[in-house]
């Protein structure tokens, strides 16, 4: 709450300043008041009113509608009564009313309080009392309420950027005590279960038959137990991704992931659409090896550029047979992962000699 | 026969692994759970191969790998980790380990690297040399403050790429004309020259730091 209770105290200063500043023209105007002891009273008044005001809007719970009107009506009978205390003619030509500045105060608590529309509705209802008092719009009399309209506004706006700022770092804590506790369940789930599943796995592979099957869905287990409890940084920026994050959820007991050890960043497009190129090329391996068939996924962070190469140990392609296909129109999904890496201005690469290889590239 | 030590800190795991190597004749001197007891353990039994956990109670793998190579430089360590901290795999080899694996991995793998380690082999799976080609393009882009920074022979590049790709160094040996042991010690110069460039690093932030002893 850093910014709005230091807007509160400002408010309150200002409240005491404008008294003062009104006390002094009082003292220097009252003879020629058509009534003085009217003007002392109102004067009495808003020194009361400014005491009771910075003690209600202390508390938090009381700054609701009820005082805020409160504030409003006081405020616009102390100006409606210097009709009969300043003289008429002295209010046409633009001197000062009896509260001067101090209306303004309202104004800033009703922007505060809600943000510009409050603050611009105060400022509309004083400007009106104002001018009624003056007798009609002119140059001289209409600065005034130009000036509280462009208060209420900038104050307004100001809270409500302060309470977005405000909002944004609450999310920012939430989410980051939310890591850290992610961290440590990661911490317990890498001591117990996963060892436990790995431990499984490997027993499991080499016992054979049904125990082997049981230590392979153990393996795959734990994967995916792994990734799931694996803690992601949160994103820096909101146009750019690791791209290592993002292919991290095709590891398995069946995908190899290789990459650097720090973070490959490029743009969230092109981390989307390599994503995408991955998923299919590994529906290919799928598709053409088996459910069986290993594939590695190796992510390389060059100078010039990002290369991501996806190798199966299945049959690979002969030679020439690609340009076959390619001249026949079926191509099918390498022809698809080539349009993707196209579009991003990329390249796409497919050879076949140990094994299928895609190897993506897009240029820094 | 081959003195082993395992440092892991989950019970059943390490009761697992030092069974299976008692079974392929290997001499488990000690299985202990935490990082102080492991140096403490390794500096005065002095095995020849260390197995070592990156996840620790009381501490990291790395500073186990520092702590025994202090102690007893030509001991092989291998590390074996279910942790997916990147970072800290690298960090490990960095320091002197001689390869890694995930204990996922099966008997038969996971018992060839070990048998590899014993010989003082690099022990590479394919994301470990991701890390490794990614730490050399690191070292490569970032301007040296210090010491020139390792580079990676054209070849190197290629038969550590190829690793990273999941082929076998049998494949790859294929591939490119070369022997089998050509392609084992273009991967083990890899490492080598990582870990040189690390241990001068540590040497000149501790001078840096007044750490050598020759500031009071």
């Amino acid at each position: 709450m850093g910014l709005e209770v230091a807007l509160w105290r400002a408010v309150t200063v200002y409240r005491f300043a404008s008294l003062g500043y009104a006390t002094i023209l009082m003292i220097n105007t009252w003879h020629i008041y058509t009534r003085p002891w009217l003007g002392w009273t109102v004067l009495g008044a808003m020194g009361l009113w400014s005491v009771l005001a910075t003690v209600g809007y202390a508390h938090k719970g009381l700054r609701e509608w009820p005082l805020l009107i409160a504030d409003l009506i006081v405020t616009v009978a102390c100006l409606l009564t210097s009709a009969w205390v300043v003289p008429p003619e002295r209010l046409h030509a633009g001197s000062a009313t009896l509260p001067m500045a101090w209306v303004a105060s309202v104004v800033l608590t009703w922007a505060i309080s809600g943000g510009r529309r409050r603050g611009v509705f105060a400022a509309l209802v004083i400007g009106a009392a104002d001018l009624w008092l003056r007798g009609g719009v002119t140059m001289v009399t209409i600065n005034a309420t130009v000036l509280l309209l462009l208060a209420g506004f900038v104050i307004g706006y100001v809270v409500g950027l302060a309470r977005d700022a405000e909002r944004q770092l609450q999310r920012a804590t939430e989410l980051e005590s939310a890591t850290r506790e992610r961290e440590r369940l990661a911490r317990g789930i890498h001591d117990s279960v996963l060892q436990v599943l790995s431990l499984i796995a490997k027993r499991g592979a080499g016992l054979g038959g049904e125990a082997a099957e049981l230590g392979r869905l153990a393996a795959e287990q734990e994967v995916a137990l792994r990734a799931l409890v694996s803690v992601e940084a949160p994103p820096s920026a909101h146009d750019s991704a690791d791209l290592r994050e993002s292919l991290r959820p095709f590891a398995s007991a069946h995908v190899e992931l290789a990459s650097p050890a720090t973070p490959v960043v490029v743009t969230s497009l092109v981390a989307r659409e390599v994503t995408a190129a991955v998923a299919s090329a590994l529906n290919n391996v799928r598709v053409h090896c088996g459910p069986s068939a290993k594939a590695w996924v190796l992510i390389e962070d060059e100078t010039d550029a990002v290369s991501v190469t996806i190798r199966d140990d299945g049959p690979g392609i002969p030679a020439g047979r690609l340009d076959e296909a390619a001249a026949e129109g079926r191509l099918g999904i390498a022809q698809s992962i080539v349009g993707r890496m196209r579009d991003i201005g990329g390249t796409a690469i497919i050879s076949g000699a140990d094994g299928t290889e895609v190897e993506l590239r897009v240029p820094r | 026969m081959t003195r082993v030590l395992v440092v892991d800190d989950h019970p059943m795991w390490r009761d697992g692994v030092a069974r299976d190597l008692t079974e392929a004749g290997y001499q488990v001197i000690a299985a202990v759970g935490e990082a102080k007891q492991a140096v403490r353990v390794g500096a005065s039994l002095k095995p020849d191969v260390a197995l070592v956990d990156l996840q620790l109670p009381d501490g990291s793998g790395v500073d186990v790998i520092h702590g025994l190579l202090a102690a007893h430089p030509t001991m092989r360590i291998l590390v074996l980790s279910a942790s997916a901290e990147q970072q800290n795999v690298l960090e490990a080899v960095k320091a002197g380990a001689l390869g890694y694996l995930v204990k996922s991995a099966g008997r038969e793998e996971f018992m060839e690297a070990v048998r590899r380690t014993t010989e003082g082999d690099a022990v590479f799976t394919a994301g470990l040399a991701g890390l490794v080609l990614g730490e050399y393009r690191r070292l490569a882009a970032t301007p040296a403050s210090g010491p020139a920074a390792p580079q990676l022979t054209e070849r190197e590049t290629e038969v550590l790429r190829l690793v990273a790709k999941g082929m076998s160094y049998k494949q790859i040996a294929e591939r490119l004309v070369l022997s089998h042991r050509t392609v084992q010690n273009h991967v083990q110069n890899t490492l080598g020259k990582l870990q040189l460039h690390n241990r001068v690093e540590l040497v000149r932030y501790a001078i840096e730091q007044g750490l050598d002893g020759s500031e009071s």
